[in-house]
């Protein structure tokens, strides 16, 4: 990673007409990362996205891309890649055309230019659809397009918005190992929006989770799945059993709860579904659902503390609806929340 | 979506302000010309003096009453027509339609002058009559209201019949079979199903052939001649006839609030249905 | 099920004779050889079909026609094609109230847009009539333009743009470049809805006419009032077809009835 201040947004403030959709945001990314902006719809995510591209100027703040400032530069001398959603192929062009675009624009020797369309159209595997058009193309196919097309650019930025999210299952996997080659292969610095936390976790070397406006927590994915710093962020990565605490106890709908152990200090503990002990402990709960999830089996439980959620070994007997069952919440597991809310 | 104000303005003005000032600036101040005093002021005695002549009033109950019965024939006919079409086999409902789209394109002059050949003294009518003893003499068929009536219906049938068949391609496919199922006879299945589920073509197609028959000047022209008017024909005569621009400027109105009204009307009648269905639906679960 | 399988052809047998069968007539008729128009046609011969062309105002108001068509059409596009962009691309304040504006025309019986002009402009600003009938003309086709240019757009996604952008090019470039190559259908069929409608007009001509200035199917109804001979039936025929040609090699090479 030669220059960890690659990119760099400061105070950026982002707003459609009057309506404020990212406030003050701050963040460096460094070159060659690859970065995942996660969050739900309406985070503000795919909207940084587009004012690091230059289609949205913003308010307020500085874009700042190789030691530039470029947040007046506009969006057509960034060389900024971005990957739509929907690809947003030329229709009217051949694949051949479409990936040769910007080269064109920028007049490159013909030679130069041919040469580098179909090396990129070859290393994305379409080399036998140059002429076709896009609209006889696969959805598959039509992003290796895509992607083709903003890498033969050689962009500083890569950005990709929801790059697996319409694609079925076996293609996503295809994807995901695509993008990550021309990572390797290039080093180009990657930046992709997601509301899908698997699809960040798995590709992501840093991510940036963000809600209403704002970036709630940044991490490796490691400390985005172990170690959430926020309720919000806890709950978007799958820990289902979320307390906030005061005095050290948990608060609980019906009223505050004492847990075994040292309790740190910290605004809330979050554990997930498999990290609550189940069979032993100092609560009492009462099987309300239980379902087989081929490895292991998930309760739903009633309880003093409100309804807990616990993942068992299958192998394990299964408990029937209806039983009473101990169970603790470690305190040792817990993620420790230092905001709640 | 672009945000940019500006930019979105300089490419719509210039399309806006021109109709703006080639059309709309002209026509408000001819229909306010029929609202002015002689001596300044406003007034609307242009309008009480253009309803007391008996000429005026048959006049226009005239071509309401031909814009109302056109359209009411237009749609019985438009019906069973659109309901053949789309029962036809895919090839064949696009040469049909375009069989129907066609006279759509030809001149209106061309289409009404044909009328004269099959309904004039000699016509082809005439000579069918005469030849199997109908009528003695040749029957004055022409510069008529019938002769109107006709040339209206169709110089405006296709409209209805090309909205029809949209809306009825659009009913859900099981509807029909659904309400036979469910013991309904073909006069229920349509006063119940098609027509309800098909009323937005209705309303769309009524409105292109009211409006139509209310705006169309070269039909009544040539097949009503100088005696039989409509509105549109009698603007005419007022303005080259009499110089009377006021009355010219109250025909103009009163034929614009016209198709206002009709359209408002025919979407009343769509949505009220809608009421009905949806409170029949109610009390029924 | 026998009146089910009788009804279709017979229903369709007698509208397709109600809407076709005065055309055809008209074309026999242009074939007679007899001085007045008739049907069944008095002879053959090509008589009638050929003094539609030596008839010089017929020549002239044909001229006239298709200029106010072809010119017409045209400025209502230029016009049309940047409003349906920025009414479609953009979010205008007002932008309803444009399009209302824009297509306004098409709601107000064409014999008030007529006079209008020739009351409010023509005599008061002292515009020639061939000026006046091409406003007019271009107003007219206006909103058809706007509303087939917007269909298409519609049909287009706008990120296309976008991208085209980020690869380089200008927001200007971009609508030549990506966006006018994939309208170029519907732009096409918004120039032949718009020549078809010129053409045939009728009243918003009608008070728009001037010494030798008038348009073909207004100069038809005044042929027709003084001379009852089948050459205006043979005239009619012959614009018929040209109509027809031009809008079957419109569905023919650019699928014409996806944009109307």
């Amino acid at each position: 990673m030669s220059d960890p201040n690659f990119l760099t947004l400061e105070n950026l403030t982002l707003a459609y007409g009057d309506t404020v959709a990212v406030k003050d945001l701050n963040l460096t990314i460094g070159k060659g990362e690859l970065v995942a902006f996660l969050g739900p719809s309406g985070c503000g995510k795919t909207t940084t996205m587009r004012a690091i591209a230059g289609l949205l100027s913003p308010a307020s703040g500085h874009v700042k891309l190789d030691g530039a400032d470029i947040t007046r530069v506009s969006a057509n001398k960034r060389n900024v890649g971005l990957m739509f959603q929907s690809y947003a192929l030329f229709p009217h062009l051949s694949v051949y055309e479409n990936v040769a675009f910007g080269l064109r624009l920028k007049k490159t020797p013909a030679a130069e230019l041919d040469k580098r369309v179909r090396a990129g159209i070859t290393s994305v595997g379409l080399s036998d659809y140059a002429d076709r058009k896009p609209g006889e193309l696969s959805g598959g196919q039509q992003q290796r397009v895509a992607l083709a097309r903003s890498m033969v650019m050689e962009p500083k930025v890569l950005l990709l918005d929801e790059p697996l999210s319409n694609l079925d299952a076996r293609l996503r996997l295809d994807m995901r190992s695509e993008l990550q080659r021309v990572q390797k292969e290039t080093g180009v610095t990657m930046i992709f929006v997601t509301h899908d936390q698997g699809e960040a976790l798995s590709l992501a070397d840093r991510i940036v989770v963000m809600k209403r406006g704002a970036i709630e927590q940044i991490g490796s994915p490691e400390d985005i799945y172990n170690r959430p710093t926020s309720a919000f962020v806890a709950d978007f990565v799958g820990f289902e059993n979320i307390f906030e605490l005061s005095d050290g106890r948990l608060k609980t709908p019906k009223g505050p709860v004492e847990l075994s152990g040292p309790v740190p200090i910290a605004a809330g503990l979050a554990w997930r579904p498999r990290m609550v002990t189940l069979g032993s402990g100092p609560f009492q709960g009462t099987v309300r659902g239980a379902s087989f999830a081929g490895n292991s089996r998930e309760y739903l439980l009633d309880t003093p503390l409100g309804p807990i959620k616990a993942e068992v070994d299958a192998a394990l007997p299964p408990h029937e609806l209806g039983a009473e069952l101990a169970f603790d919440l470690p305190v040792g597991t817990a993620a420790q929340l230092s905001t709640f809310g | 979506m672009f945000q940019n104000r500006a930019e979105a303005l300089a490419l719509a003005l210039p399309a806006a302000l021109f109709a703006a000032a080639v059309f709309i600036a002209p026509v408000v101040i001819l229909l306010s010309d029929g609202f002015r005093a002689p001596g300044g002021g406003w007034t609307i005695s242009a309008y009480t003096e253009f309803f007391s002549s008996s000429l005026n009033q048959a006049v226009f109950l005239r071509t309401l009453k031909l814009g109302v019965l056109v359209t009411i024939v237009a749609a019985v006919i438009g019906y069973a027509a659109a309901f053949a079409i789309v029962s036809l086999e895919p090839g064949k409902k696009g040469k049909v339609t375009g069989l129907i789209v066609l006279p759509l394109m030809i001149s209106p002059v061309a289409r009404t002058y044909a009328w004269i050949v099959i309904l004039g003294r000699t016509g082809i009518v005439n000579q069918a009559f005469q030849a199997l003893g109908i009528s003695e003499a040749p029957l004055r068929i022409l510069f008529s209201e019938t002769a109107i009536f006709i040339g209206l219906l169709q110089l405006f049938l296709p409209l209805m019949i090309i909205s029809l068949i949209s809306a009825l391609e659009n009913m859900p496919k099981d509807a029909i079979p659904a309400a036979r199922v469910l013991g309904a006879n073909w006069f229920q299945v349509f006063w119940k199903v098609i027509l309800p589920l098909t009323k937005e073509g209705v309303v769309i197609g009524g409105t292109l052939v009211f409006t139509g028959c209310l705006t169309a000047y070269i039909t009544p022209a040539i097949l009503g001649g100088s005696k039989v008017l409509m509105l549109e024909t009698l603007l005419y005569q007022q303005v080259t006839v009499s110089n009377n621009f006021v009355a010219a400027s109250v025909i103009a109105l009163i034929l614009i609030v016209m198709s206002f009204a009709a359209n408002i009307l025919l979407k009343r009648v769509a949505t009220a249905r809608n009421k009905t269905m949806r409170n029949t639906k109610g009390t029924a679960q | 099920m026998m009146a089910r399988n009788l009804f279709i052809p017979i229903t369709l047998g007698l509208v397709i004779t109600f809407l076709i069968g005065p055309f055809l007539i008209i074309v026999a008729a242009s074939f007679s050889a007899g001085e007045t128009l008739a049907f069944p046609p008095q002879g053959f011969s090509l008589r009638w079909i050929a003094k539609v062309f030596t008839v010089e105002s017929f020549r002239d108001s044909f001229y006239m026609s298709m200029f106010l068509a072809i010119g017409g059409t045209l400025a209502a596009l230029i016009l049309g094609i940047p409003a349906s962009y920025a009414l479609s691309r953009y979010k205008l304040p007002g932008a309803e109230t444009i399009r209302t504006i824009v297509s306004a025309p098409i709601i107000v019986p064409g014999i008030i847009v007529g006079l209008s002009l020739l009351r409010y402009i023509v005599v008061p600003f002292q515009v020639g009539i061939t000026l006046a009938l091409f406003l007019a003309h271009t107003a007219l086709i206006l909103p058809y333009a706007v509303r087939v240019v917007s269909a298409s757009l519609g049909n287009l996604r706008s990120d296309i743009e976008e991208a085209a952008v980020l690869l380089g090019s200008s927001r200007l470039g971009a609508f030549f470049r990506v966006v006018l190559p994939n309208i170029r259908g519907g732009i096409m069929s918004a120039f032949i809805l718009g020549f078809v409608t010129s053409f045939n007009q009728v009243p918003v001509s009608l008070f728009l006419s001037g010494p030798g200035v008038r348009t073909l199917p207004v100069d038809m109804i005044a042929y027709m009032e003084i001379v009852f001979d089948p050459s205006v039936a043979a005239l009619s025929a012959l614009l018929a077809f040209m109509s027809i040609g031009i809008v079957f090699l419109a569905e023919r090479f650019l699928g014409f009835s996806r944009y109307v």
